[in-house]
């Protein structure tokens, strides 16, 4: 009896030291997220109400988060204007577009990855990061022979054109190499004395291990292809196969920066709603936490 | 995991094979002109209009209007390639002499041929002139548009400042005649646009920014400009460095607004704002300048274009020459006499510039073949200079060299070009 | 035997090396070529030899040298002043993310990574309006009397703001994804051994995600000295060419309203290349040391 008091009050004790290490960390953590959200969020708000303001109340002094009348005058101008701005054609283009780009991407840069870092072949550093050290060279007048390119394979106004040159990228292999460089030899060299083959181990041991940073590798590149303006603007010529950033554009005027304020953010949100909600679908996996030892069975 | 790789793989094979139906498009059907301009934005629209409108007369051969938002990039692209060059586009009419160096503009002289009113007679005669470089017309323009000065009715009223207007010059002088009459957040005059006016106010005092042929940036008068133009800062009568000089007047805050004429349009979505036209304010009493450009059609070195198109061609630019009063909604001035003459045109603002042979006048384009280099190290630098920020002697020099040394790097690729 | 161990690292890096050589290489190549000559984008490149490098380099009378050494100035403080923060904010949001107790996620990942997403010209004009005397925050909620974009060292705060602004969601989630797989093991046994949230931190977390870390490190910093969008919209280089980048300068070459100077721009385009090179193999071979 004496000796279960005695636990309890060690467990309440322990509990309690607990707790009151935990709300310390708990606190700076509270603080400091919240504080960076406030801050983060203020211009998305503004941003976002600025699409519901008129260019009267935009330009009338003093600062309001908040609109005075709302309005929708914006998002109509955007989307009446379907013949020279067919926007929902537009949106379903780059869904397509990034969505099949997203999908080679992951294969690609898994395959590679595992290729730089899981496998032995003579010169594999060096030619690492001399390709590396390659697509860090700042293509300027490179759009030029990028086009003729493009164009002697007959992709000038195709999807092809925004699908596969990305897929030459670096910097999401570079990424995926780092991780498995991560994850430790002796799970591939088990697998190994099994007999199994590279691809076998490729598909089971690594792929379920490198899962989180693939979906993050994917979200990067949706987003990378969906944002994507320079290039579009120069490939494409026929308006109902543009992707939306670049047909977006054709909304803008030429002269300043700006006509009407309002509508530029409008159009400006309405481009991120795709992009959003594959962050809100895909954050649930990034940070899934994976047992290594299941990982093998897998 | 097997089993959703294959899903994955199907999966990008069935939109692969989707993607690949939609495949590459007739580039150069013969039966339909390619017209690409930069015209972004409501621009855009109006010229779908008037597009929209030939075709609804069945010409022989169609119009197809494509809008592109890096047109000139796209255009050196296709230039290089070779292929996929438009039939027709609308280009700006400072980068005439560029092309026509490069050899890259055929000349209209068939289009003129094919409608004999597409002749010089029939346009204002500055938008003319801009596409004709040594006695050749490469280009037919569209319109002028123009370094233009809004003012805010109410705003003059309130401070006595309408008799400014009277003479259609507002000079530097009268501006500064507002010094202590302003409270302390309104101001006379705002900086949009302060390139254009500073390039403006050359022709006001009877300079150029070239010598023969040579560029002409450290001169005594663009000194003089930039001095003059400065008086307006020091008496607190400009609008603060770096703020926004448009919002602001579109806030009501600012009496005049030198901007461009195709801000009309922007300005009358705002409830509230009372506002005209003018000149660009002068730093001289007898003469007011605006400096302006012009959109003009352009036929690029497309040897696919076969006689019939550049017929089709013609039958639209003579389309466009009478019917262009659709193109005033965009703010700007249709470089068409019969338009701006018509009584329809009357009704836009911008008809102020062409009330009279003098207003004609004041719109000045600047046809030099380097202006291109000149008006960007104008605009890097004007901002600095008006506002006392570097000293005035030395920046026109670096100015000066800045032209020259890029001038001295194009002639030798244009060398090249020439063999 | 042999020759089928040979075939498989083909087989796994052999179809990206491909797509590398035809969209990477042979442009890269291309741009290489042009450097050592004077074009206008139009015609046949006219072959200079190293005359571009040296006017650049060397001739300090000529503009492209001043625009060239402004330009770089520029971009290598806008590399100071943004690298740091976007490694060490996200870090830290990373880790306060990690913390077991904390609620609302992902709803507070949301938020950090929202920004990213939002294109650079509206994300610009919020900033401008922000910073905007008589419309934004800083006049109407702090008083501020100044014009921020045209006064220093407020140009660079604008740019500063803009870009933390928009660049700390990506490193984040990279971060998010690393900690998220190191052991809770770990932390446990560390637990055990009493170890508060500092040292868990330094003797846990920062050794297990060194790999990504190396990354976010590179990637951030070849990224920023790519700048031009953000300057070129907040203050459109100035006050006096203070926030003038090197790539807004290489793009007016090549692609301003004058004839094209593309041999120049490319030129100042393969030294940018060089420096970024050398910095970032810098920073790699000094950290994965560190590591081992």
């Amino acid at each position: 009896m004496s000796n279960s008091v005695m636990d309890l009050d060690k467990s309440a004790l322990a509990v309690s030291r607990k707790r009151a290490k935990i709300s310390v960390s708990q606190i700076v953590a509270y603080v400091f997220l919240g504080l960076l959200c406030v801050i983060w969020i203020i211009p998305v708000v503004f941003g976002i109400t600025t699409s519901f303001r008129s260019q009267t109340e935009v330009v009338s002094t003093g600062f309001r988060l908040l609109p005075v009348n709302w309005i929708m005058d914006n998002y109509t101008a955007i989307l009446e204007n379907t013949s020279t701005a067919p926007i929902m054609r537009w949106l379903m283009n780059s869904i397509i577009i990034a969505t099949s780009h997203t999908l080679l991407v992951v294969i690609v840069i898994s395959i590679t990855g595992y290729g730089y870092s899981r496998m032995q072949f003579k010169g594999r550093n060096i030619m690492f990061f001399t390709l590396l050290g390659i697509s860090f060279f700042p293509g300027v007048v490179n759009l030029i022979p990028s086009y003729k390119i493009i164009d002697a394979l007959g992709w000038v106004n195709t999807s092809w054109a925004m699908i596969i040159p990305g897929l030459a990228g670096m910097g999401n292999i570079f990424l995926v190499r780092q991780f498995m460089m991560g994850i430790p030899k002796d799970l591939d060299e088990s697998a190994k004395v099994d007999g199994a083959s590279h691809f076998r181990i490729y598909f089971s041991v690594i792929l379920p291990l490198i899962k989180p940073v693939l979906i993050v590798c994917a979200l990067f590149s949706f987003t990378g292809s969906w944002n994507d303006f320079l290039w579009p603007v120069i490939v494409y010529t026929d308006v109902d196969k543009m992707p939306v950033t670049a047909g977006l554009l054709l909304l803008q005027d030429i002269y300043g920066n700006y006509r009407m304020i309002g509508q530029l953010m409008g159009s400006a949100i309405l481009a991120i709603i795709p992009t959003l909600a594959l962050f809100l679908f895909a954050q649930k996996y990034f940070v899934q936490s994976i047992n290594l030892n299941s990982g093998i069975k897998g | 995991m097997k089993k959703k790789l294959g899903a994955l793989l199907t999966g990008v094979a069935v939109t692969a094979s989707l993607l690949a139906g939609c495949g590459s498009s007739n580039a150069n059907d013969p039966n339909t002109i390619t017209f690409w301009t930069p015209l972004t934005g409501d621009d855009g629209a109006y010229m779908d209009n008037l597009v929209k409108e030939y075709n609804a007369t069945n010409p022989a051969i169609k119009v197809k209007h494509v809008v592109t938002s890096d047109m000139y990039t796209k255009i050196s692209t296709v230039l290089s390639s070779g292929k996929g060059v438009p039939d027709l586009a609308i280009i700006h009419a400072d980068r005439v002499p560029g092309y026509v160096k490069q050899k890259q503009l055929e000349p209209m002289t068939t289009v003129m041929q094919a409608q004999p009113e597409l002749k010089e007679a029939n346009f204002l005669p500055q938008a003319w002139g801009a596409g004709n470089i040594d006695g050749t017309q490469y280009t037919i323009p569209l319109d002028i548009h123009s370094n233009v000065m809004y003012y805010n009715k109410d705003l003059l009223k309130k401070y006595g400042a309408e008799s400014f207007l009277d003479d259609h010059n507002v000079t530097i002088d009268e501006l500064l005649s507002l010094k202590g009459k302003l409270p302390a957040d309104e101001y006379a005059v705002n900086d949009a646009l302060m390139g254009w006016v500073l390039l403006g106010q050359i022709q006001n005092l009877g300079g150029d920014i070239q010598q023969d042929g040579k560029p002409a940036v450290n001169t005594p008068v663009m000194k003089q400009a930039i001095e003059d133009i400065k008086k307006i800062n020091d008496a607190g009568l400009m609008t603060p460095f770096g703020e926004d000089g448009y919002l602001m007047f579109q806030s009501g805050k600012v009496l005049f607004s030198t901007d461009g004429t195709w801000s009309s349009t922007a300005h009358a979505k705002v409830e509230g704002l009372n506002f005209g036209v003018t000149n660009v304010y002068s730093a001289s009493a007898d003469k007011f300048t605006n400096r302006a450009s012009s959109h003009m059609f352009a036929m690029f070195n497309n040897e696919k274009r076969t006689d019939e198109k550049e017929k089709g061609v013609a039958s639209f630019l003579e389309f466009i020459r009478s019917h262009s009063v659709e193109w005033a909604k965009a703010g700007q001035i249709p470089a068409s006499k019969e338009v701006v003459e018509s009584a329809d045109f009357k009704n836009y603002m911008q008809s102020f510039f062409t009330s009279d042979e003098k207003e004609i006048k004041s719109l000045y384009i600047y046809t030099y073949e380097y202006y291109p280099y000149i008006a960007e190290a104008v605009d890097k630098y004007v901002g600095d200079l008006i506002r006392g920020n570097v000293p005035i002697d030395e920046t026109l020099q670096t100015m000066q060299k800045e032209v020259e040394d890029k001038i001295a790097e194009s002639g030798g690729a244009a060398a090249k070009t020439d063999k | 035997m042999k020759k089928k161990l040979n075939l498989a690292p083909a087989f796994f890096v052999g179809p990206h090396l491909i797509l590398f050589l035809v969209f990477v290489v042979i442009p890269t190549i291309y741009g290489i070529y042009v450097s050592f000559t004077q074009w206008n984008l139009a015609g046949s490149p006219n072959w200079v030899g190293f005359s571009n490098y040296s006017t650049i380099l060397f001739d300090t009378s000529s503009t492209f040298h001043t625009q060239f050494f402004n330009g770089l100035k520029n971009t290598l403080l806008f590399v100071l002043f943004t690298v740091p923060p976007l490694i060490i904010l996200p870090l830290a949001i990373a880790v306060a993310l990690s913390h077991k107790k904390v609620k609302g996620k992902t709803f507070i990942q949301s938020v950090l990574y929202v920004p990213g997403l939002i294109s650079i010209s509206a994300s610009a004009l919020i900033f401008t309006l922000i910073f905007n005397k008589q419309l934004g925050i800083t006049g109407n909620v702090f008083g501020s009397t100044i014009a921020w974009a045209t006064h220093q060292p407020y140009a660079w705060i604008t740019i500063i703001i803009l870009t933390i602004w928009g660049g700390v969601g990506g490193n984040m989630i990279i971060y998010r994804a690393s900690i998220s797989g190191v052991s809770e093991e770990l932390y446990e046994s560390a637990e055990l051994d009493g170890a508060g949230s500092i040292r868990k931190f330094f003797s846990i977390t920062l050794p297990s995600i060194n790999f990504p870390l190396i990354f976010t490190f590179v990637m951030t910093t070849a990224g920023a000295f790519n700048v031009f969008g953000q300057p070129l919209m907040m203050t459109d280089g100035g006050p006096q060419q203070s926030t003038s980048v090197l790539m807004m300068y290489i793009r007016q070459l090549a692609f301003g309203s004058g004839e094209s100077i593309a041999g120049m721009a490319s030129a100042m385009a393969v030294l940018l290349g060089l420096v970024i090179l050398v910095i970032s193999a810098l920073q790699y071979y000094v950290m994965n040391r560190n590591s081992n």
